[in-house]
């Protein structure tokens, strides 16, 4: 039984049913942060090595994401934590009313990225609520195309975004101490980097100039250029619909996109072997880093890439689907996998908000999702987004990101949460270039300019910074694959006259029709959740991997994976008066997470003519 | 003024071409006047521009507009940004025509644009740092950018942006024809005093 906290189990056909005996089986405690806040504030009043620490914002422009923390710099402690979405965003508002075709072009501008992944899970949404089953060649074309788009993430965020923090410069000023010891570290994967020693890695990872920070921008020109070859344009593709897409698709498209994507193979290798390097050097000289960012290995995630002969887009067999992709849905908890089924992983989902600037909503419309399993009133398609703007206080509300849960459990998302469920469930179908042994994922990476390889991603033994980094390296040798075993498929269907992308299909204007997509973008776990009442849309809710990682506080008081990784990580950088402390470890934490801000809020209100002011400050002085 | 340009061809020949002009709306969809390129996009796409005018949205991360603009066959003469910035002493809806001069912050700040830009923040000073440090700006930048008030969410522009919408067109059809000579005021802008 995967619920261990909501009020559901399971008959013993497997059928699920709400617990019998249960006053109020979907209550919860709701605890008061007042306490904790009294307690900091006294200690700060007593010891003047205990600060507030604000990171805000952990991007540079402001209204984004924000990180208020206390730290003990003389016992080297985080004492406590805020993740803040400052910003709101009304892409949810705008749908409401209106035709389910507009949420693709609508939701995939809600950021600068991640457009691909809105789209996609917004056409399997309608796929599911209006029974669209697309044709093979178009289940293909999407995998190619969001397997390149994340061939873009993964090189952007590795270096661009967390690897600076692990550059010559960036540890010459925070960690001075180990720059003469990475001069001394022999670096293991030569043979495929050409680097020598740890501290040359180190020196073209420096932003900017460095070689590898130029290469990896490189490399996303390259999969920036296969991915327009399918989708027109990056980062919003034209060509992605409900039933498929709507590019026409011949050997000449995808001989546009094999030779790009073959750059990806000796790409894989050395960006695997670099970051092994790197993170396996920072471990071995200091073993207090793997309790940098660390938390449980507590996370969720929707599995993506469907297999042609198995997607049929129907709620019913969704279990089915779902575990035939190549990578598999589900949730871990505590490193070990509770469920790989999407209907137990949508069942499990809800959404609170006592610390986020939304009001609580009455009504409980679906009991239970269409095949008859329980869902809690704050199951997304229970939802109701009340905004409620106000004054910004660590005790109450802090943000306007909510707190989404499964099964009460704040969970972490990521790429390296597909490839550490499919590595352990070990329940995707055999594939040519895959292989999942329950501690590892093995990969077979063919041969271009560089012999062909075997990497193995080994599941760690701490969920840490480093750890989701050195996964997300992984994730790009896997990506990679998938779009080559899905190029041979996409071979194999246009000589084989299969060359239909994409199922018509009509809006029906009446009914209700509930469907959820559930798709990875670059940085994990993406659902959208749909409702179409006489031809338009009802409630349409958007939960994003910066939606479940920058989460507040749960109502009961545990703390969002942010919050939770920043809290256990230790500060680990050298600095002689407090005025030089730089808090590169927490940093660290927060970016090996991916942040992408501007995906993480949602407003929606009951029209779309409601407007509401943005009322909260960015500025962290001076709140309670 | 004309809108022709002398360039030269691969075998040395010059020829006359029209200028290749880059009309670009930046900023986040649904935050009413904060979205003014968004929401005029599909306004100015259905209107005649001299021959050379492309128009798109750019709402995305720089890094993939300087990849698009590297991309670019032949390389543009002028870019204009359409955007929206909230910025102090001006009324709501008030044009300003900022002429972006170059010049580049510090590295770190030029770093946190690119950090930025990899969470998929939209911003158009971002994007004007990030294009300087890739070299993919021509020599004639704009900004028409007006001023939307404080954001809020919605779909529509309000009064006061709305009734300026001829103009901000206009204000683009000047630059495009005139240049900086058909424009009374303008101020500037610079990469290295941008973030001060």
């Amino acid at each position: 039984m995967c619920f261990k906290n909501l009020p559901i189990a399971f008959d013993e056909d497997g059928n699920a049913y709400l617990k019998e005996g249960v006053n109020d089986p979907y209550e919860y405690k709701v605890v008061d942060l007042g306490i904790e806040q009294d307690k900091l504030k006294d200690l700060m009043a007593k010891n003047g090595f205990i600060r507030s620490v604000d990171y805000d914002p952990v991007t540079r422009v402001a209204g984004a994401l924000a990180f208020h923390s206390v730290v003990d710099l003389e016992k080297k402690k985080v004492l406590s934590t805020n993740s803040m979405a400052t910003l709101f965003r009304g892409y949810e508002i705008i749908l409401k009313g209106r035709d389910p075709r507009d949420a693709a072009y609508i939701s995939s501008r809600a950021c600068g990225v991640c457009g691909g992944v809105h789209a996609t899970t917004s056409a399997l949404a309608i796929e599911m609520a209006l029974g669209i089953k697309p044709p093979p060649l178009g289940i293909v074309m999407r995998n190619i195309l969001l397997a390149i788009e994340y061939l873009y993430d993964h090189p952007l965020h590795l270096f661009l975004l967390a690897g600076p923090d692990y550059s010559e410069e960036l540890v010459a000023a925070t960690n001075p101490e180990l720059i003469d010891k990475a001069g001394n570290a022999k670096a293991r994967g030569k043979a495929v980097h050409g680097y020598s020693t740890v501290l040359d890695i180190m020196k073209d990872l420096n932003p900017l100039k460095g070689k590898l920070y130029l290469e990896a921008l490189s490399m996303t020109r390259v999969a920036r250029e296969a991915y327009v070859a399918i989708g027109g344009k990056y980062p919003h593709p034209q060509s992605v619909i409900p039933g498929g897409i709507s590019v026409t698709v011949t050997i000449s498209t995808l001989n546009e996109v094999y030779s790009r994507l073959i750059k990806f193979f000796d790409y894989s290798q050395k960006v695997t072997a670099i970051w092994d390097d790197v993170f396996d050097f920072f471990l071995e000289n200091n073993p207090d880093y793997n309790q940098c960012g660390v938390r449980p290995a507590t996370m969720a995630d929707t599995g993506v890439w469907d297999r042609p002969d198995s997607y049929d887009a129907t709620f019913e067999n969704c279990d089915k689907w779902g575990n035939d992709r190549w990578s598999t849905p589900g949730v871990l908890v505590d490193g070990e996998v509770v469920t790989t089924n999407l209907r137990e992983l949508n069942a499990g989902m809800e959404e609170f908000v006592e610390h986020s600037y939304y009001e609580d909503w009455d009504g409980h419309r679906f009991k239970t999702d269409p095949l008859g399993m329980p869902l809690s009133p704050n199951h997304p398609w229970n939802k109701d987004t009340i905004p409620k703007p106000g004054k910004q206080s660590w005790r109450d509300r802090y943000s306007w990101d909510t707190c989404p849960t499964w099964d009460r459990l704040p969970m972490e998302a990521g790429a390296y949460s597909r490839m550490y469920l499919t590595a352990k469930a070990q329940r995707a179908p055999k594939s040519k270039f895959l292989q999942n042994t329950g501690h590892s994922m093995i990969i077979q990476v063919p041969k271009h300019t560089l012999p062909a390889a075997t990497l193995e991603w080994k599941i760690p033994q701490h969920w840490n910074a480093f750890e989701r980094n050195r996964a997300r390296a992984y994730c790009i040798p896997y990506s990679a694959m998938v779009a080559m075993e899905n190029w041979l498929l996409a071979q194999q269907l246009i000589r084989e006259g299969e060359t239909k992308v994409s199922t018509p299909y009509e809006i029906p204007k009446t009914g209700t029709h509930i469907g959820f997509g559930a798709w990875g973008a670059g940085r994990g776990f993406l659902t959208h959740h749909l409702i179409v009442e006489k031809g338009v849309i009802n409630n349409y809710q958007i939960i994003t991997p910066s939606t479940l990682n920058a989460a507040p506080r749960a109502p009961w008081g545990a703390p969002g994976p942010y919050e939770e990784a920043v809290l256990n990580t230790p500060i680990l950088e050298k600095f002689d008066k407090p005025e030089d402390y730089q808090g590169i470890d927490i940093l660290r934490a927060i970016r090996s997470f991916d942040p992408c801000m501007p995906c993480t809020t949602h407003i929606m209100a009951k029209d779309t003519d409601h407007v509401v002011t943005r009322e909260v400050t960015t500025c962290a002085c001076g709140i309670e | 003024m004309t809108n022709k340009k002398i360039a030269k061809t691969q075998t040395g020949m010059s020829e006359l071409r029209a200028k290749k002009i880059f009309i670009g709306t930046v900023g986040y969809h649904i935050l009413s006047n904060h979205s003014i390129g968004p929401i005029l996009l599909p306004h100015l796409k259905k209107q005649n521009w001299p021959e050379g005018v492309l128009i798109d949205e750019l709402n995305w991360g720089p890094i993939a507009v300087v990849q698009q603009f590297e991309a670019m066959k032949t390389p543009c003469d002028q870019v204009i940004f359409l955007t929206a910035i909230e910025r102090p002493n001006r009324t709501i809806g008030e044009i300003t025509v900022h002429q972006w001069l170059g010049g580049l912050p510090d590295r770190k700040q030029i770093q946190a644009c690119v950090g930025d830009a990899a969470t998929g923040v939209i911003s158009v000073e971002n994007l004007l740092v990030i294009g300087q440090y890739f070299k993919v700006w021509p020599a004639e930048v704009f900004l028409v950018d007006v001023e939307p008030g404080p954001e809020v969410a919605g779909e529509h522009l309000t009064e006061e942006v709305a009734i300026k919408v001829p103009q901000v067109v206009q204000t683009i059809r000047t630059l495009i024809k005139e240049g900086t000579n058909g424009i009374k005021e303008i101020s500037y802008l610079r990469g290295d005093t941008l973030f001060l």
